[in-house]
């Protein structure tokens, strides 16, 4: 089981910021172990912004939630080499990594309103980080919260700096998530679907703010979500994760417009184009996903795979298929599938065409 | 916030009212006549209507309620005992003590069995909660649940009981149950009168508190916002206290605050059981001996104990979650 | 009502037969054997005679063995009701009362409890003349109260009059009866607070007397004014309402500490001159009471014996059933307790208004399973079968057994049977009550009382009533019941305070005690003529045969037991004997030892 294949989200590969190599993250249950990210690499440099694409439960969130130690230590085993700066985080103390967390990492999750204490004030919350990692007092603690809010766009920030999440708007608690997350000017910054609960005039705003930040410090995104609509915004590069793994990597505009890997496809498929015609039927991938515990052989995706039975002697069912370059496409655009390029031009042809622009 | 104590207040003393109402006609329903105690082996309707009004119950029972609340908001005088100042609960039927100082007097025990044991089942029970919930899934937890478990199924009677005999009075490590001069007096005998009685029944009470703790601690260590705190590089000490626990506080707060106001009101039974004269003995006495006074005033006692103890769990409630708001 | 209402609720953890009977005063009479013979404490029954001037003449026989000093603690679960003596009544306000109360007369109780009515107050049991119709006591010198000054003649009569006040409503009606020849006594006298004094009681401060003139002629003056309810309170002290919280001592002790419910604190008083007290000694420097735990704690903490507990007794409240076994077969245990039987008479009352044939009342008492019974309380250590009316230690008690509840305990049920055939009653439906939450052991009984009412072709009904309703409910003279649980003890040992109160149709009343509701014109006039009867023989001889007329013309109740008592006291008590008139120990004969 080895996928060495090693595929710079760069141009020039070498110092990444953040380096990921065959991650490994195992659940121990009642029922058995669960794999729920089995053999990850990624690299993603400062400035750049990773979309991490996947249906729930492939494992997209567990890889981040490991990369900042926030996994349940009790009951998972880590295998693998998480790289931040050239330093090792999966072997770092918890000292260590609290250090770091919130700090030179940050992550944004998906409910603001689940995710922010709703018995602490936003600026306490917002302070407390800054506080903690900076050793502010809480007059300067105060003081920068009012400044990322007003930064992350909340109006009246020196007043609204005192109230509860609860007293705030789904968008506004979102901001002030951003706001916290952004506090001490992370380098690496993780957002877990941090949109999807919002409207979609709001979620353009989060994600304009986003890259409004990005520009401003530099920061290094991963950007978690299962909708290809807001990745095709945002991202620079996009990784597409099935089962714990890794199908199909490289630049957006590559994975987005020719797609190598028949899940991103399906993914596409089942997605509404804002720019495409209206009248394209959405096709949902049929299937459900993967059970991690007991995960198929060879191809995971193999049991939902329209072309499963294109590739001749079974071999979806029985060889797991390495991530690699396909002919005709550039270095860094790699997927795991066992159709031959030539296939893929002949099946694959007209969603290209339809889709994404 | 002040609006909400006068508001909540009022409606106390509306329920007051209404149940003193309500104890004054069920004591007349029942099929008893509290002058038959003071009435003599050998009862003639003459003696028997002497004690009736005597004891003032030959009026009409609006009138008689009437005098009753007159005395509680005036006072009232009585013939042959004296003026009883406001607030007056009246004197008791059987020993013609004034049902205020029995009361009164009475009270401290309550008050200290009640929160000398609270202090023993919150210190035991929250630390034992939160141990296994932070230990989840290991020894510490699997001990203390099950342990729990066979708490919450004793009984004080017999607990308590068995407590005295051999903890007592065959090995003597602790002290005999007795009522002291109270706190102010002797601190030494009021602790040592008392030890046993919060220690058998904090055993009970723990079980549940060590229960209740871990799972909800279980609950708000796996909420959203706990997971935020620790990503914004908080320690795990500060993510636990500041954060799942302050989440956890509500319900424990909620079920303490009911706890102990059904102790303040009389922990009938632990009284009984301990020979300690508090007010659940007085409440015992009431109701054996018709006291129509006494029985007011204890019935008062512990309704009072019962609002007071809810308007403090909502202003508490309020304090730990701003979401909810005091109106 | 007979038994305290506290009783019951006192009795939960106490069982059959520790429920605490009230008397004022009542003993032994009798020298009779007991009928059933029990196992456990004596069977013999103590004679009680009148003494003499020089049995009246003090100081009372020392205690073999006693030391003076020290502290008594006595452990009861409940405070006494009342401790002035004209609001007392109920026993276990006498044991305490007998401390700082003193009558014009008492029993002076020789060891072994035999007992002889002798002069407290006065000088001897009084001159009767005049047919029984005037009664001249007179006073012992040195007398005092407890603040030094002189108890006198007024200081009695004070304490006779007070029982017409409004407030002491508490106590005994005899000689208040007796004084105005009327039930309604306080129509006609209404206490000495309006300065006007009670015609028939004359009093001669210089020779020390005090005489009764009584309405109606009776030989037994001096044995109802032994009550504490006719105990002398000082003129000058009387606080009226507020002197039943703090009484003035005539005895050997007097009330130091009150905290009402919880504890009692009485001392020497030192005014007590023991030269005029042939009843009581006075060894411990003080006795202390404890109220609150019930009668198994209280034994609980006699058996573990430590500390202050060596020097315990249990107040009024004894062995309950759960401990008794424990109790009389550890010897060392056994050395420690005292028992003898209450004083009263445990029965079943018939209801005659609607149980009207007497065959059927005769088969109730055929069938009823007085062994099984007793078995329930705890076997004989719980009593003896009773068979008569009168108890045993009632002056000139003859014993018979009508209906062979001595041969058969167990019950006769195919007499039972016979009988209702013949009077055309079988299946005749039989309502029986008894007070539930007293005490498990009605709970229990009521089942071998159902089956045996089957066995004997009754249709038994089991209507419970609660207990702290139980007597209002069943003195209702339109009641619903057939057979009522009930008890009664004499206030002083002769048959008029036993049978008077239970089968003189006249009483008949809502809350009056003749439960049965027997009335029937030649029981009614034999009270009224045996009640007359000045000669003790005589008297004594009308009254036996009464008791056995009743029983077998009449039937209107069923003998159950005369219930024993068990209490313990601690290792270093000394002279713990059973009182037979208030069932529980005597408290002046105990001493303290080193």
């Amino acid at each position: 089981m080895s996928t060495h294949t090693q595929v710079s989200t760069h141009t020039q590969a070498g110092a990444a910021f953040l380096s990921v190599r065959d991650l490994k993250v195992h659940f121990s249950t009642e029922d058995g172990v669960v794999r729920a990210v089995d053999g990850l690499s990624f690299e993603l440099e400062r400035g750049r912004t990773l979309g991490i694409v996947g249906e729930s439960g492939s494992g997209k969130s567990v890889t981040n939630l490991a990369i900042l130690g926030l996994h349940d230590r009790g009951r998972t085993a880590l295998d693998g080499e998480v790289l931040l700066d050239g330093k090792e985080l999966l072997t770092a103390t918890e000292r260590e990594l609290e250090r770091l967390r919130g700090n030179k990492m940050s992550m944004i999750f998906q409910d603001a309103l689940a995710s922010l204490s709703p018995y602490h004030t936003v600026g306490a919350q917002i302070g407390e980080t800054y506080r903690k990692h900076t050793g502010a007092s809480r007059r300067e603690a105060r003081a920068r919260a009012v400044e990322m809010l007003r930064r992350v766009g909340i109006p009246q920030p020196d007043v609204r700096v005192d109230d509860y999440p609860h007293q705030f708007s789904g968008g506004m608690r979102q901001r002030a998530m951003i706001a916290m997350a952004l506090v001490c000017d992370p380098e690496l910054l993780i957002a877990d679907e941090p949109t999807t609960a919002l409207d979609v005039t709001v979620q353009a705003q989060i994600m304009d703010l986003l890259r409004d930040l990005q520009q401003e410090f530099g920061t290094a995104i991963i950007f978690i979500t299962h909708d290809l609509g807001v990745i095709s915004r945002i991202a620079d590069d996009v990784l597409v994760m099935y089962g714990g793994r890794c199908v199909e990597k490289g630049g957006r505009a590559e994975v987005l417009r020719a797609p190598l890997h028949p899940y991103t496809l399906g993914l596409l498929g089942s997605m509404p184009s804002l720019d495409g015609p209206v009248d394209v039927p959405l096709s949902p991938i049929p299937g459900t996903p993967p059970s991690l515990l007991t995960p198929p052989q060879g191809c995971r995706f193999h049991p939902r795979c329209a072309f499963a039975e294109k590739v001749g002697g079974g071999l979806c069912g029985s060889n797991r298929p390495l991530l690699e370059p396909s002919e005709g496409h550039s270095e860094r655009h790699a997927a795991a599938c066992h159709l031959t390029p030539e296939q893929r031009r002949e099946y694959f042809a007209d969603y290209a065409a339809a889709r994404v622009n | 916030m002040f609006r909400f104590i006068a508001r909540r207040t009022l409606s106390a003393l509306l329920i007051l009212l209404v149940i003193s109402a309500i104890t004054f006609v069920l004591f007349y329903v029942a099929p008893r006549d509290p002058a038959r105690a003071a009435c003599g082996k050998v009862c003639t309707p003459q003696t028997l209507a002497l004690v009736r009004h005597n004891l003032g119950i030959d009026d009409p029972l609006p009138v008689q309620y009437w005098h009753w609340l007159v005395g509680v908001f005036a006072g009232r005088d009585y013939q042959g005992l004296g003026h009883c100042s406001a607030p007056c609960l009246g004197y008791s039927f059987t020993n013609h003590e004034p049902v205020l100082g029995l009361i009164t007097d009475r009270f401290p025990t309550t008050l200290s069995l009640s929160l000398g044991s609270t202090v023993v089942f919150v210190a035991f029970g929250v630390g034992t909660g939160m141990l296994a919930a932070v230990k989840q899934g290991r020894a510490l937890d699997k001990i203390a649940s099950s342990a729990s478990l066979v708490g919450s199924s004793l009984q004080i009677y017999i607990v308590g009981v068995v407590a005295m005999y051999y903890l007592s009075d065959e090995w003597h490590i602790l002290p005999r149950p007795q009522d002291s001069a109270g706190f102010t007096q002797d601190p030494a005998a009021w602790f040592k009168g008392l030890l046993l009685p919060w220690l058998v029944l904090a055993l009970i009470f723990t079980a549940n508190y060590t229960r209740m703790t871990r799972s909800q601690l279980v609950e708000t260590l796996n909420e959203d916002y706990v997971r935020t705190a620790r990503a914004k590089g908080l320690t795990r000490r500060t993510v636990f206290f500041r954060f799942a626990w302050r989440g956890a506080m509500g319900p424990i707060v909620t079920i303490l605050g009911l706890d102990l106001g059904y102790l303040l009101g009389g922990a009938i039974i632990t009284e009984e059981t301990f020979g300690l004269h508090g007010i659940g003995a007085l409440s015992i006495k009431a109701v054996r001996d018709n006291d129509l006074p006494l029985l007011l005033g204890v019935v008062l006692v512990a309704a009072a104990a019962i609002v007071v103890a809810n308007i403090v769990v909502d202003a508490v409630y309020a304090l730990i979650d701003p979401r909810i708001r005091l109106a | 009502m007979s038994l305290s209402r506290r009783n019951f609720v006192i009795a939960t953890s106490v069982a059959a037969g520790g429920s605490m009977v009230l008397s004022a005063c009542s003993s032994g009479g009798g020298g009779d054997t007991a009928g059933s013979g029990s196992s456990a404490g004596t069977t013999k029954y103590s004679a009680v005679t009148i003494g003499t001037k020089d049995d009246s003449t003090g100081p009372a026989p020392e205690v073999a063995g006693a030391k003076k000093g020290g502290t008594i603690h006595a452990i009861g679960p409940d405070d006494f009701s009342h401790l002035d003596p004209q609001r007392i009544y109920y026993s276990w306000n006498s044991t305490v009362a007998n401390l700082y109360v003193r009558c014009l007369t008492g029993y002076k109780i020789a060891p072994g409890g035999s007992m002889k009515l002798v002069g407290d107050l006065a000088t001897d049991t009084g001159t009767m003349s005049d047919g029984g119709k005037t009664w001249t006591f007179t006073l012992k010198d040195g007398l005092k109260w407890e603040d030094g000054s002189e108890l006198t003649v007024d200081d009695v009569r004070h304490g006779i009059e007070r029982g017409f006040a409004s407030f002491t409503t508490e106590g005994a009606t005899y000689v208040q009866t007796w004084l105005t020849g009327s039930t309604d006594f306080r129509s006609v006298y209404k206490g000495p607070y309006g300065g006007k004094h009670l015609d028939s009681i004359v009093t001669d401060t210089a020779k020390k007397t005090i005489t009764f003139h009584l309405k109606t002629p009776r030989g037994d003056l001096n044995w109802a004014l032994a009550m504490h309810s006719y105990g002398a309170v000082p003129v000058k002290h009387d606080t009226k309402e507020k002197y039943d919280k703090d009484p003035v001592s005539a005895g050997p002790y007097r009330i130091k500490q009150h905290s009402v419910d919880k504890s009692m604190t009485l001392v020497r008083n030192t005014h007590w001159d023991p030269k005029t007290d042939a009843i009581r000694t006075a060894y411990p420097d003080s006795f202390t009471f404890e109220f609150g735990p019930e009668g198994l704690q209280a034994t609980d903490r006699l058996i573990a014996d430590s500390g202050t507990d060596q020097y315990a007794v249990m107040a009024y409240s004894g062995v309950p059933a759960e401990r008794i076994q424990k109790v009389i077969s550890t010897p060392d245990l056994k050395s420690r307790t005292a028992n003898g039987l209450l004083t009263g008479l445990y029965y079943y009352a018939i209801n005659c208004k609607r149980v009207t044939d007497l065959r059927v009342r005769q088969a109730l008492n055929y069938a009823w399973p007085l062994e099984q019974i007793r078995k329930i309380y705890g076997g004989p250590s719980a009593g003896d079968y009773a068979t008569t009316i009168l108890s045993p230690d009632i002056a000139g008690r003859v014993k018979y057994d009508a209906y062979g509840k001595l041969t058969k305990p167990q019950g006769d049920t195919a007499k039972a049977k016979a009988l209702l055939k013949e009077a055309g009653k079988l299946g005749q439906k039989i309502v029986y009550t008894y007070p539930q939450g007293a005490s498990d052991a009605y709970d229990k009984t009521k089942v071998v009382i159902a089956n045996a009412l089957k066995e004997a072709g009754f249709d038994p009904v089991v209507k419970p009533v609660e207990s702290t309703s139980y007597y209002d409910q069943i003195q209702q003279i339109d009641n619903q019941f057939d057979v009522m649980w009930f008890g009664w003890s004499p206030d002083w040992p002769a048959a008029y305070t036993l049978i008077q109160p239970l089968f003189d149709g006249t009483t008949i009343a809502n809350g009056a005690n003749n439960v049965s509701q027997l009335n029937v014109k030649w029981v009614n006039s034999a009270i009224k003529k045996d009640a007359a009867i000045t000669d003790t023989v005589k008297s004594e001889a009308a009254w036996a045969a009464l008791d056995k007329e009743i029983m077998q013309k009449e039937a209107p109740i069923i003998p159950e037991t005369y219930q024993r008592r068990f209490y313990l006291y601690g290792t270093k008590v000394g002279g713990a004997e059973f009182d037979p008139l208030f069932s529980a120990f005597i408290l002046y004969k105990l001493y303290a030892k080193s």
